[in-house]
């Protein structure tokens, strides 16, 4: 088992699908901060306050790393954030659901589903795996040993 | 799991591998990529034509931004316009959202098909004094989609019914099917 989840190209898998996962799904939102502050204020979790620069900012903490993961910069820095960014969104997702508040996730892929919801839950959990896997045992684009 | 410090992890280039070798290393590394991928996001927003003010005026702060351009209709606002029959309603879901209720008289222009549906609606539409479009509530984007398109193709006020159809069916009159 360790030696299929520390094969390269199992990491090369893992780094690739995690990264182009989080550029896919920003591309089109980078200069729309206005339709994710939308939905993040379905969240109801910010402050006010906070929803305009939270709109600003995700998509870009989601895409650059997004982008290094995929040419293989830094992977265990970015997986780590990326990482973290999921057990952020797994925790908005729950308690949305606990509260009852029936919301779009802005989710990238429709075979999930578009709403909040155990899917969403699932595919982040997947994709937090992936990031552990990257974390455990980067691999790169560039020049070196582990490709 | 690895250490951080296996033989096993290394070498990698030195740009994937720079300060990666330890936990400590890997989390400065997370945080610095937070904070520049922050500050690139902060910098293109205030250059972008679809930028929004970082901390809007506490009255804007009741719904997300609108791009500019675009008036933000309140639900008072809508239902007294829904009374005097001065606007067009256009719904911006899908025609299964829209059969399962809809404004009365609103006309149902998703924004997956706007292209093939809005010349046959181009007459009703462009003779309207004002348009109001919505969706389902306060955290879809069809309604804005749907508004911006309309304000490339005709000069009528356009405002968006930000609350949406969860807040109109709560409290004010509906009607199902597919007709208006």
């Amino acid at each position: 088992m360790k030696r299929v989840l520390s094969h390269p190209l199992t990491g090369r898998l893992c780094r690739l699908l995690l990264g182009g996962a989080f550029v896919y799904a920003n591309t089109t939102k980078l200069l729309r901060p206005d339709e994710v502050a939308r939905l993040i204020y379905g969240y109801r979790i910010l402050h006010p306050d906070l929803i305009n620069l939270a709109g600003v900012v995700f998509p870009w903490i989601e895409f650059i790393p997004g982008v290094l993961l995929v040419i293989g910069i830094l992977p265990r820095s970015a997986a780590a954030l990326l990482g973290g960014l999921l057990a952020v969104f797994i925790g908005a997702a729950a308690l949305v659901m606990m509260r009852g508040i029936d919301i779009g996730c802005g989710c990238f892929l429709p075979i999930f589903g578009d709403r909040v919801g155990w899917p969403m839950i699932a595919r982040n959990s997947i994709l937090m795996l992936f990031a552990l896997q990257v974390i455990a045992w980067p691999t790169s684009l560039l020049p070196g040993r582990r490709r | 799991m690895v250490k951080p410090d296996s033989p096993n992890l290394s070498p990698l280039h030195p740009l994937a591998d720079a300060g990666q070798r330890t936990i400590a290393g890997v989390l400065v590394g997370s945080l610095c990529l937070l904070a520049a991928s922050a500050a690139l996001g902060l910098i293109v927003n205030h250059f972008s034509p679809r930028g929004v003010p970082l901390f809007p005026p506490p009255q804007e702060q009741a719904a997300p931004p609108l791009p500019a351009g675009l008036r933000s209709i309140s639900p008072d606002q809508a239902y007294a316009a829904f009374q005097s029959q001065s606007s067009l309603f256009l719904d911006a879901r899908s025609p299964e959202e829209y059969a399962r209720g809809h404004i009365p008289g609103a006309l149902n222009l998703p924004t997956k098909d706007f292209d093939s549906r809005f010349p046959a609606l181009a007459d009703r539409i462009e003779s309207a004094k004002s348009i109001i479009v919505y969706c389902r509530s306060v955290e879809c984007s069809d309604a804005v989609e749907v508004a911006e398109k309309l304000r490339e193709l005709i000069p009528n006020s356009i405002g968006v019914f930000d609350r949406g159809w969860e807040t109109w069916r709560a409290a004010y009159p509906s009607k199902q099917g597919d007709q208006p």
